[in-house]
């Protein structure tokens, strides 16, 4: 495809940013429990999209992607849960961004998209925990009238969000990896008639 | 896989709550949840019931879709109810039986708190029930507008969330597609160890993102053979308009709030 105006390939890859927030969306739903960690800890492989978008275009494209699929979340089932859309927002960006950001910084390959997941699953757990500890889960303390101690926060810190986190980072990155490597002379093609 | 192509939970209808403008509906509800925390009495939590009882009515959506919303929910107001019996020790012991020991005070924050959450829900739950993602998309856009003026591309932002929209139903099809034809070759989703599940996958993304890629292309070559040219000066099918009724709901939901603040407990 032949690009006549800088005009023309900005309206592409916003095209294709909403195309794979909405892949994302796909997989968003079609989520599952983890068998030993509470139920709302679920896991979903709708970060793929938005890594995707992350090598090819730039971590700004991965964030982009992230966010259009917690706004679609949110205009399609209602705000019932905003304290966790804002949290699926976050962590997404956690771990998306340091991804991107290896890959565009050093050599275009396999190593580095897998130390890139490597880094952003631990950002991503140490990161939630915290947030959970400081933040999230007294706002939801707060907004269900629970009073939780720091004791129970620090629990559910340390056996439900860490593990989750890196167990969820671990399990997108063994999806990810495959299909980077099956999409790679791809992905690299997209690189050079995109961007 | 077949059901959830039928996402959302927009319910069609002919009533004031579907017609209102979808900005006055997203305003109101803002407000709605924020007010909702205010309230402490039971005259209040009457005031903020009978409202969001109100709008439900009006809305004329049936019961059993408003119900499926709340599913989700229940256990945990449920939940809630207990902990606030067991774990709240206030007022006088009104049963007393083995280790079941209840104070009034936990049984009336259970309840409050039940309830506050129970009409959180109801509300948000009613404005995807009335109200298309692609209505609550344009009042995004519209409500975000003085955002421009920080350099914030908030018509690029609306244009993604609509194409997304749109293309959810077909990229679901696709999706339920592929994985037919890979189930077919024997791939199993469903069972088995994470492992073989996660690898059952990427057969599946891999000709999802090329064919996204695909119809990104055809739908960009579209859009500029119409002479698509961003947000600048683009008239818009659907236009949002503030009419009489917002108007009137606005005056009606501002008594609200001020009989609410009357009938608080400030003490």
């Amino acid at each position: 495809m032949q690009k006549t105006s800088m005009q023309s390939s900005n309206l592409l890859k916003l095209i294709i940013l909403a195309l794979l927030g909405t892949i994302s969306l796909v997989l968003f739903f079609l989520n599952f429990p983890l068998p030993f960690l509470p139920a709302y800890l679920k896991i979903d492989f709708s970060e793929v999209p938005a890594i995707m978008a992350g090598l090819i275009f730039s971590p700004m494209a991965g964030i982009i992607v992230v966010a259009i699929k917690n706004l679609l979340y949110l205009a399609i089932s209602g705000a019932g849960d905003p304290i966790g859309v804002a949290a699926n927002f976050l962590a997404g960006l956690m771990f998306v961004v340091p991804v991107s950001l290896i890959y565009h910084k050093f050599k275009k390959g396999t190593k580095s998209v897998v130390s890139g997941l490597v880094t952003g699953t631990i950002i991503m757990a140490v990161g939630m925990s915290v947030l959970n500890y400081f933040v999230i889960l007294p706002a939801y303390g707060w907004f269900m009238g629970w009073e939780m101690t720091n004791q129970v926060i620090w629990a559910s810190v340390i056996a439900g969000v860490l593990p989750f986190n890196v167990i969820k980072g671990i399990v997108v990155a063994l999806l990810f990896i495959p299909i980077f490597i099956k999409m790679r002379r791809w992905i690299e093609q997209k690189q050079v008639s995109l961007t | 896989m077949n059901n959830s192509l039928i996402i959302g939970q927009y319910v069609p209808g002919n009533s004031l709550v579907h017609k209102l403008d979808p900005r006055t509906k997203i305003t109101i509800i803002f407000f709605y949840v924020i007010t909702v925390f205010f309230a402490n009495s039971l005259a209040s939590y009457s005031v903020l019931v009978v409202f969001a009882l109100a709008c439900m009515f009006t809305s004329r959506v049936p019961l059993r879709f408003i119900m499926k919303g709340l599913t989700p929910v229940w256990f945990l107001i449920i939940f809630t109810f207990i902990l606030h019996l067991f774990v709240t020790k206030e007022g006088t012991v009104i049963f007393d039986f083995w280790i079941f020991e209840f104070y009034s005070g936990g049984v009336i924050q259970g309840f409050a708190i039940s309830i506050r959450f129970f009409l959180l829900i109801l509300v948000t739950s009613l404005l995807t029930l009335t109200t298309t993602p692609i209505e609550i998309t344009d009042a995004i856009e519209d409500m975000l507008r003085p955002l421009n003026k920080v350099r914030f591309p908030v018509h690029e932002l609306a244009l993604m969330m609509s194409i997304s929209l749109r293309f959810i139903p077909t990229l679901m099809q696709e999706t339920d597609k592929i994985s037919r034809a890979q189930a077919s070759r024997g791939v199993d989703f469903r069972t088995g160890p994470i492992k073989d599940r996660i690898k059952a996958v990427v057969p599946l993304l891999v000709p999802l993102f090329v064919s996204a890629f695909k119809r990104a292309e055809e739908l960009a070559m579209a859009m500029e053979a119409r002479g698509y040219q961003g947000g600048e000066g683009r008239t818009k099918l659907r236009e949002l308009k503030i009419e009489l009724r917002d108007i009137m709901v606005y005056l009606l939901f501002a008594c609200v709030i001020a009989l609410l603040f009357l009938t608080r407990n400030y003490s």
